[in-house]
């Protein structure tokens, strides 16, 4: 499970660099986030905790804004995420939008700021970058999360285990 | 080995939060520290950065080929009337040509009158973009090639259409690139002829549009639009004499007041596929100081 997970956030940091230089629109999905929050839903706070750094701390790396920058915001996130979901049920498809949208108005505004503090200066306006950012970022999350929910829901775990006993079943009967 | 309950570790996890916030300031407090000068190399991203170019080139490859079909598909429509349109300007660009080769061979026989030697043209590595910035608030892109193919800091990055950027990290295999069009990236540069004008200033990111703004540019200097920018070579980064972009905006300004000027740049930034960094190490300087003549008798 931990190497799914890992490779999941390897994955949407991967494509959020790479996917920007065919389709600039793109760079309004932040892919890393929307695996943030998907984890942050699932109700363990140290998992989502860690995802949140690992996947910020990653997508610094390939960025001009200050390493620890993303860390920070994605950390800050997933925490508050988690904290939320121990209190309220957001198992429902349609409570989940606003969870994302908040969490992208969050990253930005929380990016914006640190930078501030730290003497520099994001460039573009901010309130414009930030309602595309979550525009982009609620409508992809929506479609994402439905993918993960493929691999990662617990009714999907159980549809796996029960695949493999039928076939097992099945390769018996065959003899 | 003890397992937690999931209560325990709830109870654990505003250590976890404060824990890994306090790692993420000290990390950003280290690399706003670091970005302040720009001889020092971004060692922690740009090793991750290295780590991921292998996949990250086989996806740019794999994408650039599907991306490249299907825009060639899409130019098809216009393709008859660009043909007509090409026709004439090349019709056209051949009388100019004759009338540059004319120039050439004069500009030659002059240098030669003068004495002059031509300059040699820098060594370069091409390379290809293989990755952008994830967020729309910086302006870089991530190269394939590194120190291991000659690639250092602060070398200029150019197309052939002008330059680009300068590399802000290098990993073995990779190099990082501030884009011109950053706020943090400037240059050195003068509207028109170095030599020929006195318009001399510097260009840095704005950001928006893609523009550039050229600032201390004396108002009393003139400029128009449409005024080709080249680099001055005074900046210790790009060389002298490459092509920055055109004048687009512009306010004139007075004898108090340097113009305003808003450059267009030559090289497609936001569409950045192959570049070329080129090996330029720009001249040493001697600090102000050493050269001062009175120096030793203040020392006595």
């Amino acid at each position: 499970m931990k190497l799914k997970i890992a490779v999941c956030v390897a994955l949407a940091v991967l494509l959020q660099t790479t996917l920007r230089h065919f389709l600039h629109g793109l760079v309004f999905v932040d892919l890393p986030l929307i695996v943030v929050t998907y984890f942050a839903l699932r109700r363990d706070v140290v998992m989502a905790l860690v995802v949140g750094c690992v996947a910020g701390l990653a997508t610094d790396s390939f960025s001009g804004a200050l390493l620890g920058a993303n860390g920070f915001s994605k950390t800050l996130i997933a925490y508050l995420i988690a904290a939320l979901v121990t209190r309220i049920m957001l198992d429902n498809p349609l409570a989940r939008i606003p969870v994302i949208a908040g969490a992208a108005a969050l990253d930005a505004t929380v990016l914006f700021l640190l930078h501030q503090i730290m003497g520099q200066r994001p460039m573009p306006p901010f309130v414009e970058t930030m309602a595309y950012k979550l525009i982009g970022t609620t409508v992809a999350g929506t479609f994402i999360f439905y993918l993960l929910d493929r691999f990662f829901s617990d009714r999907a775990r159980t549809r796996r285990q029960f695949a493999f006993r039928r076939r097992a079943a099945r390769r018996l009967m065959r003899r | 080995m003890v397992t937690l309950t999931q209560r325990e570790i709830r109870q654990r996890a505003p250590l976890w939060l404060i824990g890994l916030l306090v790692l993420n300031v000290g990390l950003m407090a280290f690399s706003a520290h670091q970005d302040g000068d720009i001889n020092r190399p971004r060692v922690l991203q740009v090793w991750v950065q290295a780590l991921f170019s292998p996949a990250q080139g086989a996806v740019s490859g794999v994408g650039g080929s599907l991306g490249g079909g299907l825009r060639h598909l899409g130019k098809l429509n216009h393709a008859a009337t660009e043909n007509e349109t090409l026709k004439r300007r090349l019709a056209e660009m051949e009388t100019e040509l004759r009338a540059a080769h004319t120039a050439r061979d004069e500009n030659e026989r002059l240098k030669n009158l003068l004495g002059l030697q031509e300059k040699n043209d820098y060594k370069n590595v091409p390379a290809r973009v293989i990755a952008r910035d994830p967020s729309e608030w910086f302006n870089t892109v991530l190269l394939n090639r590194g120190s291991s193919s000659g690639v250092q800091l602060n070398m200029p990055v150019v197309t052939p259409d002008g330059i680009v950027g300068r590399v802000i990290g290098v990993s073995p295999w990779t190099a990082q690139v501030l884009l011109l069009t950053d706020e943090r990236a400037a240059a050195g540069a003068v509207v028109g002829q170095l030599g020929a004008s006195n318009a001399l200033g510097a260009v840095r990111g704005l950001g928006r549009n893609g523009l550039l703004e050229m600032r201390y540019v004396s108002g009393l200097e003139p400029v128009k639009l449409g005024d080709y920018v080249l680099t001055t070579g005074q900046d210790g980064i790009y060389p002298q004499g490459l092509n920055v972009g055109e004048v687009v905006e512009f306010r004139e300004g007075s004898a108090t007041q340097p113009h305003e000027i808003k450059v267009k740049p030559s090289a497609r930034l936001n569409a950045l596929e192959e570049v070329a960094v080129l090996l330029y190490h720009p001249p040493p300087r001697t600090p102000p100081t050493e050269t001062l003549p009175n120096l030793d008798k203040g020392k006595k």
